[in-house]
């Protein structure tokens, strides 16, 4: 009787398993939805809706002070960008100036970095450790500690340069060497890429490697023809970030040399020209009208980068798959 | 008997002593306002300012107001952020372009009603002062502290000037004999300047404030035309980068040389004697009291002497600059975005700051530097503190005030980009202030145009 009563119960929970099982199937894509609910609330508030409403303003005359509706001007602030306003071209050159150094040079760092720190010796948690530190401190601090770095003369580059015999540069004060200090600075923040990268290298098979030693590969064998490859989707996705950041850089160039952008305004970055528009001069629907036109370079930029990343990212065998 | 007298004694003490208080310990008996100040009397003055607003508040139980001093660094874009939000500060310290900018916007009040419905005498202004505080007729802020002694004054090193030869009682009174005295003192190598003469400046504001040492004019007297790329201006500019390149090595050694310096902080090279003149405002006495009491009071050491003017130009004189720029011609403004109760606390405390014994008066008077208020500057105490009071009032007296308009800032950008290529050699200084002239007239015109348009 007890038995029978034993297995009744656990017929009974079987069922109820199932049955949840057969409802949390059925209704799988409104538990999806819920779970996604968080992120997409904040998506549609914090991204969307500025978004919009910025795409607006940039079709309006917004000013500071405008209380009632901002009068709508059509294509105005964009015909001004393009054909009056000379800091447009000459912040754009200094942001692509910026970007064609800064990313590539910021990638390899970061990537050689990451291959030292893959090395199999003694104490390397405690390298990896100490050369991911940069990256913990605030961008404010280090900025200002860079630009005691960077002072002609008392900073410890210039005070290097004259020990070897070279000549000091002014790295904040000339014209020509702003872009350059901007972009060592850049340097600094390679940590974040060079963790990325050192999780791509642990993924790589040992059994590549010792294949390709058997066959006789050269450390610079292993180097091209297995890590560079099977790191592309690495280097593809550190790219990608490097340009949508390189191009949105601000903090430390406002802190470094100014809103005015340093001498003969050489420093200006587009995201301080998009600055200096809306709270220098007040000129919001303007400054909303530069950040359209920088998300629309990004915009096109990433899209061809997607587009072209077919033919030089290694996504394992996925493709052949498919064939 | 004894102790009869010395209770008698405590209880009259205790008595004096209440009466002192009692406006101290006076009690709101309506509802009480909070008044956010937003302001830049850092450093030393911050302390000062909370005793101004010691004293208003005992005499304004029913309004706390509340200090909020601001970093100098990123200074109109904060200011500019808070004004334009729903909920701005309840009184703000902003300059003239930035009170022009915030008038025109609708972000600010006019306070002539308030000053007569208060019945506020201000008269006892000096016209200049009280005169750059209007925008399109209408009065937005009452001054504190002069827009005056922004750009006539220097103060120098007599230990530099003796030891090169100069007499310190007699420093250079000329664009001629600065050059004489930069040339004899500047020592530079390859890392920069090591001892500097002294550094023209090399911005928009820097110019301006030559210019006027040399005859010439910014603009016209209705704001309306821009007069600066005259031969006067012109060969202001020539002067001030012949200068600086031939004498300072030219403008990268003095970013350089003043890189991380802060004068207000003691950290700058006129504490050092590798400065011996410097282009500073009136601020600078208070600085120098608070940083370096035993140097303020060494009158042996340093000396204060009026900007030099062209001596070569026969209609050239002593001559300062008032409200052009943003280190000038400060009010207390009033946000429109509060309720009108809120706006009436806040036009007692911009009286109380502006014409109040109490206020700015005292207030200024305890940094060593002059008031917008007549009657306070005639304190004779101020000959024991400001051991240069004499050179302050005469250089006050040669303060010549700037028309300028709501897009000032605009224009104030353009001209030191110009002003800049000219010294970097991008251009000469007769194009880039005839370039700086063309972009700034239509700008300006533009201004006009649109401002007319709205008050036909």
């Amino acid at each position: 009787m007890q038995a029978s009563l034993k297995s009744k119960h656990v017929q009974h929970d079987a069922t109820r398993k199932v049955r949840l099982q057969e409802w949390w199937f059925r209704n799988r894509a409104l538990i999806g939805y819920a779970f996604i609910f968080p992120w997409f609330a904040g998506f549609i508030i914090f991204d969307a809706m500025p978004f919009i409403y910025n795409l607006y303003l940039s079709f309006t005359d917004y000013q500071i002070g405008t209380v009632s509706t901002p009068p709508w001007i059509g294509l105005d602030n964009y015909t001004e960008i393009f054909t009056e306003d000379k800091l447009f071209g000459k912040s754009m050159y200094n942001t692509l100036y910026y970007l064609g150094y800064s990313v590539p040079l910021r990638l390899i760092f970061a990537f050689f970095i990451a291959l030292i720190l893959n090395l199999r010796v003694r104490g390397m948690e405690l390298y990896r450790t100490l050369f991911y530190v940069p990256t913990v401190v605030p961008l404010v601090a280090a900025t200002v500690i860079f630009a005691g770095f960077l002072n002609t003369r008392y900073g410890f580059l210039n005070q290097f340069l004259v020990l070897i015999g070279a000549a000091p540069v002014r790295w904040l004060s000339s014209p020509d060497a702003i872009k350059p200090s901007l972009i060592l600075l850049s340097l600094w923040g390679f940590g974040a890429q060079m963790i990325i990268f050192l999780a791509g290298l642990q993924s790589i098979p040992d059994d590549l490697y010792e294949a390709a030693a058997i066959d006789g590969g050269t450390g610079w064998h292993r180097l091209f023809y297995i890590t560079v490859p099977l790191m592309t989707p690495t280097i593809f996705f550190n790219l990608l970030m490097g340009l949508i950041g390189g191009f949105q850089v601000f903090e430390q160039v406002f802190i470094l040399i100014g809103t005015h952008g340093g001498p003969l305004q050489a420093g200006l970055v587009y995201m301080l020209h998009v600055y200096n528009k809306a709270f220098r001069d007040f000129e919001f629907g303007y400054a909303a009208a530069l950040s359209v036109i920088l998300f629309l370079i990004i915009f096109v930029l990433t899209i061809l980068l997607v587009y072209t990343s077919n033919r030089w990212v290694f996504y394992g065998d996925a493709q052949d798959d498919e064939t | 008997m004894k102790v009869s007298r010395l209770f008698g004694l405590a209880i009259a003490v205790m008595m004096l002593l209440s009466l002192g208080l009692a406006p101290a310990l006076a009690q709101c008996d309506g509802e009480e306002i909070e008044l956010e100040f937003m302001n830049w009397w850092g450093a030393h003055r911050e302390a000062l300012m909370d005793t101004l607003i010691g004293h208003f508040e005992a005499e304004n139980p029913c309004i706390k107001v509340i200090n909020q001093v601001q970093p100098w660094d990123n200074r109109a874009e904060l200011l500019a952020t808070a004004a334009a939000s729903s909920n701005p500060p309840g009184i703000i310290m902003s300059t003239r372009p930035e009170t022009y900018q915030f008038a025109l916007s609708g972000l600010i009040i006019p306070i002539d009603a308030f000053v007569e419905a208060e019945g506020t005498d201000i008269s006892v202004f000096y016209e200049g002062e009280i005169g750059l505080q209007y925008w399109n007729g209408e009065l937005y802020g009452l001054p504190m502290p002069t827009a005056g002694l922004i750009s006539p004054l220097y103060f120098y090193n007599k230990n530099m000037l003796r030891d090169a030869g100069f007499d310190p009682e007699n420093p250079p009174q000329t664009w001629q004999e600065l050059e004489e005295v930069a040339r004899a003192l500047t020592v530079a190598d390859a890392m920069g300047v090591e001892v500097l003469g002294t550094n023209l400046g090399s911005n928009g504001d820097a110019f301006v404030f030559w210019l006027y040492t040399n005859n010439g004019r910014y603009s016209s007297d209705d704001g309306r035309t821009l007069l600066f790329n005259s031969p006067e201006g012109v060969e202001t500019l020539e002067w001030m980068v012949n200068f600086t390149n031939e004498i300072n090595g030219g403008v990268e050694n003095m970013t350089d040389f003043f890189q991380d310096t802060n004068f207000s902080q003691g950290d700058h090279p006129f504490f050092d004697d590798t400065v011996a003149i410097l282009h500073l405002n009136s601020a600078a006495f208070g600085h120098l009291n608070n940083v370096a009491p035993d140097l303020y009071w060494d009158t042996d050491s340093w000396g204060v002497m009026i900007r030099p003017y062209n001596g070569d130009n026969p209609d050239a004189k002593h001559t300062g600059v008032t409200g052009y720029n943003f280190v000038g011609a400060w009010a207390y403004t009033i946000p429109a975005a509060h309720p009108p109760e809120k706006q009436a606390a806040a036009y007692k405390f911009a009286e109380f700051i502006g014409v109040h014994e109490h206020g700015g008066c005292e207030f200024l008077f305890a940094q060593n530097r002059p008031s917008p208020v007549k009657a306070c500057n005639e304190n004779p105490e101020y000959y024991e503190q400001n051991p240069y009071w004499d050179k302050v009032k005469e250089a006050l007296a040669t303060d010549t005030p700037v028309q300028i308009t709501p897009v000032q800032g605009q224009l104030a950008e353009i001209l030191t980009n110009s002003v800049e290529e000219a010294f970097f050699g991008v251009k000469s200084a007769e194009d880039a202030l005839n370039d700086a002239h063309a972009e700034m007239q239509a700008l300006l015109d533009e201004f006009w145009a649109e401002f007319d348009a709205d008050n036909m």
